[in-house]
């Protein structure tokens, strides 16, 4: 097969009307190239600052921090104690988010610690449905969790035992302080109670769940409760 | 007594009754304001060359047999511009502050604003009706099989309004900060975040940051107030200028008829 | 379609059209007929349903139940009626995604000439069943009652007993209703379907005592309401009652089924 010829770089050996001695480009199509250009320049210059605007929030990390809620010992190990605590500032009430808080029962809590959180003597969870974000409520006569909207259960250990919910109901630090019971952030868990950076409700953790719905740069998990 | 004269004002020269022309008829007031109508339209015109358009939009035909059943799209414009007049109205009111301010401007339009409670309830309903209508509208185009070509760019833009429309419905029942505002919202923003890969982002966006914060509100606010409403303003007029270019389309069952009746006279 | 009918098509239409009205003033009378309709369906509206207000948002709340506006019950539904957690990304971004995109390119995958509706029979069928099946949907969410709440008429039998018996019948009524046991059964139209068994008719499949064995001693993942006998007997009874007397006879009839 013959090679095909390659085309010179001048116009003038292109046979294109109008073509200068020397010429690479034509004027025609340098004027087109700058239309484009200038336009494109001018329009990003504008599109991209609001963009990063409006995209900011994705990676700026959420401030969480340690609220105390009352007295180690208002706190039975066998039911939970609904307590009040601040998610997000300045917004008043709107900001709060209800937690259930019980003493950790070794018996029922057979779960290991991780490594930095072996002293934990609570067990704080969170009041968010993990199908899609409903408050659940705490049943005492059943000892069960139960959602509202579409129909997720959770045993007493915020575990799915039915309806659509994809992991167990998340959980929230705790560590004591000078007698308090401090809560501090959230983290996810996965069906064996192993524990993950912040998702958001319908994201599953099991198998590949964590790697389809990643950590997000917004919130991340602690390393340590002096954190 | 003598005579008081009253001098002539000093009108400038172009604007000074001229005297009327020898056998002309008298003109009465009427007349001449609807002449003076006819030039500004003129004038208007002259320079913008409006009329052609105007004229191919409204005295385009539409086929033979049309029913009332096309009166549907017009309807579902017509429901848009009742949005958002009484939109705009209400943002007068309205404060998205989610601290406490949303709701407690809300209730001052229901309950001290005059005919804050009617024009809040049109808002309202509005939305629920214009949803009915833009669904009877795509039934309409589906049963008659109006999608077909020559159609088939107008479908598209039409499902892009349809999917707009529910977006509009989401973001607006945020606003009034209730709790089934509230609610309805994260439950929907988690929707958003089961999409795998880009669903955690894509939540953390809706709601600028990763818990419900002080800006999620006017995020939804923004969105339900200009960028919605402007993308479906400009698809409207792409979806309008469509129609006027291809023609309404005619009921499907008249089509054999007619021509069957024009072979007749044919012959 | 191919060129031929592309011509045919637009041949009859131009004849069709010529044979026509002017838009202005014959179309557009009855658009503006129908819009005085829309405003006036929607001022009616307005003035006799209002613009309620709910209470104020509340992020702590534990007892209240979300419902989505009307225009959304059948994404809602399509929420509760799937169930297994491995398939709630199909329900909430894959069924949705997908019929969207099936919408968008309807045009471009039904591009047959045929437009009367009486000749696209697969056509038909489809938009009837789409337009059926998300009617069925929405008419479930907007039925769908609170899973602390069951919604169903006293029987005549219970509301001729005496009144301590029936007051007694509506206790056990409500501590069902809030212990969560609709969460996995169902009661008449009340509750979900599984993971337990109907409990509409458990009356007439097992008797009081049994009924008050398995809630001591229920097989997992049931709770157990050992604890509630000895601390609260006069409740547990008046559960053991209200269970006693779902004969599903009553129920039967559906006629009133919240």
């Amino acid at each position: 097969m013959p090679k095909k010829q390659a085309k010179s770089n001048y116009t003038a050996d292109r046979g294109i009307p109008g073509a200068f001695e020397g010429e690479t480009v034509t004027r025609r199509r340098f004027m087109v190239g700058s239309a484009h250009a200038t336009g494109a320049i001018a329009t990003s210059a504008f599109l991209l600052p609001a963009l990063g605007f409006a995209l900011g929030p994705i990676f700026e990390e959420h401030e969480q921090r340690w609220q105390a809620v009352g007295g180690v010992d208002d706190f039975p190990n066998d039911s939970y104690v609904p307590k009040t605590i601040t998610i997000a500032d300045n917004i008043g009430q709107t900001g709060k988010s209800t937690v259930y808080i019980r003493k950790r029962n070794p018996q029922i809590d057979t779960e290991p610690l991780p490594k930095g959180f072996e002293d934990e003597q609570f067990v704080a969870i969170s009041t968010r449905c993990m199908h899609l974000g409903c408050p659940v409520k705490f049943v005492s006569a059943a000892e069960r969790f139960i959602c509202p909207c579409h129909g997720g259960v959770y045993n007493f250990r915020g575990e799915v035992d039915g309806g659509p919910p994809v992991r167990p109901l998340d959980r929230f630090y705790t560590r004591v302080r000078n007698g308090q019971l401090e809560v501090g952030p959230r983290f996810s868990v996965n069906s064996e109670l192993d524990r993950f950076s912040p998702r958001d409700p319908g994201e599953p953790l099991d198998g590949v769940g964590q790697y389809l719905y990643p950590s997000r740069p917004s919130i991340r998990k602690l390393d340590s409760p002096e954190d | 007594m003598p005579k008081l004269k009253v001098p002539a004002p000093p009108i400038p020269e172009p604007l000074k009754p001229r005297p009327r022309r020898p056998g002309a008829p008298k003109q009465k007031p009427l007349d001449a304001a609807a002449d003076a109508g006819a030039h500004v339209v003129d004038w208007v015109d002259e320079r913008t060359s409006l009329s052609g358009g105007l004229r191919w939009m409204m005295f385009r035909k539409v086929p033979k047999g049309t029913n009332w059943f096309y009166t549907l799209g017009s309807a579902t414009m017509f429901a848009f511009l009742s949005q958002a007049v009484t939109g705009v109205f209400l943002a007068m009111y309205y404060r998205p502050d989610a601290a406490g301010g949303a709701y407690e401007s809300v209730r001052h339009i229901n309950d001290d604003v005059f005919l804050g409670e009617f024009v809040h309830g049109m808002h309202k309903w509005g939305s629920s009706v214009m949803v009915i209508l833009v669904f009877l509208h795509m039934a309409r185009t589906f049963f008659f099989g109006a999608y077909k070509y020559p159609r088939e760019l107008n479908w598209v833009i039409g499902v892009a309004l349809l999917i707009l429309t529910m977006a509009m419905s989401f973001t607006g029942y945020l606003l009034p900060f209730d709790q089934r505002s509230y609610w309805a919202t994260i439950v929907g923003v988690n929707i958003n975040g089961t999409g795998p890969l880009v669903g955690p982002y894509l939540s953390d966006f809706l709601r600028g940051g990763a818990e419900f914060g002080a800006t999620t509100l006017s995020r939804f606010y923004a969105i339900h107030m200009m960028l919605i409403p402007g993308a479906i303003g400009a698809l409207i007029g792409a979806h309008l200028y469509l129609v006027a270019k291809l023609g309404t389309t005619a009921p499907p069952w008249l089509k054999a008829e007619t021509a069957e009746e024009l072979r007749e006279e044919r012959a | 379609m191919n060129r031929q009918q592309k011509e045919q098509y637009l041949r009859e239409y131009s004849t069709l059209k010529a044979q026509g009205k002017p838009f202005f003033p014959y179309a557009v009378a009855k658009d503006g007929a129908m819009a005085c309709v829309v405003m006036l369906a929607i001022i009616l509206m307005s003035i006799i349903l209002g613009a309620e207000l709910g209470p104020k948002a509340d992020p702590t709340t534990t007892t209240y139940t979300p419902r989505p506006e009307w225009y959304f019950f059948f994404l809602f539904e399509l929420l509760r009626v799937i169930k297994p957690p491995e398939l709630v990304p199909l329900a909430t971004i894959g069924v949705p995604t997908i019929a969207m995109i099936l919408l968008f390119l309807l045009p471009f995958y039904d591009r047959g000439p045929e437009r009367r509706p009486e000749r696209r029979p697969v056509a038909m069928i489809a938009g009837i069943f789409t337009i059926a099946a998300m009617g069925y949907l929405t008419y479930l969410g907007a039925s769908a009652g609170s899973p602390t709440t069951i919604e169903a008429p006293t029987p005549a039998r219970i509301a001729a007993l005496p009144a301590d018996q029936r007051q007694m019948y509506e206790q056990g009524k409500q501590v069902v209703a809030q212990s969560g046991c609709l969460a996995c059964h169902k009661i008449g139209e009340n509750g979900n379907d599984g993971p337990g068994p109907h409990l509409t008719d458990i009356a007439s499949r097992l008797p009081a005592q049994g009924i008050e064995r398995t809630l001591i001693n229920p097989t997992a993942p049931m709770p157990s309401f050992k604890k509630l006998q000895p601390e609260q007997p006069e409740t547990f009874r008046a559960m053991v009652m209200f269970l006693g007397e779902l004969k599903g006879d009553e129920e039967g009839g559906g006629s009133e089924g919240g």
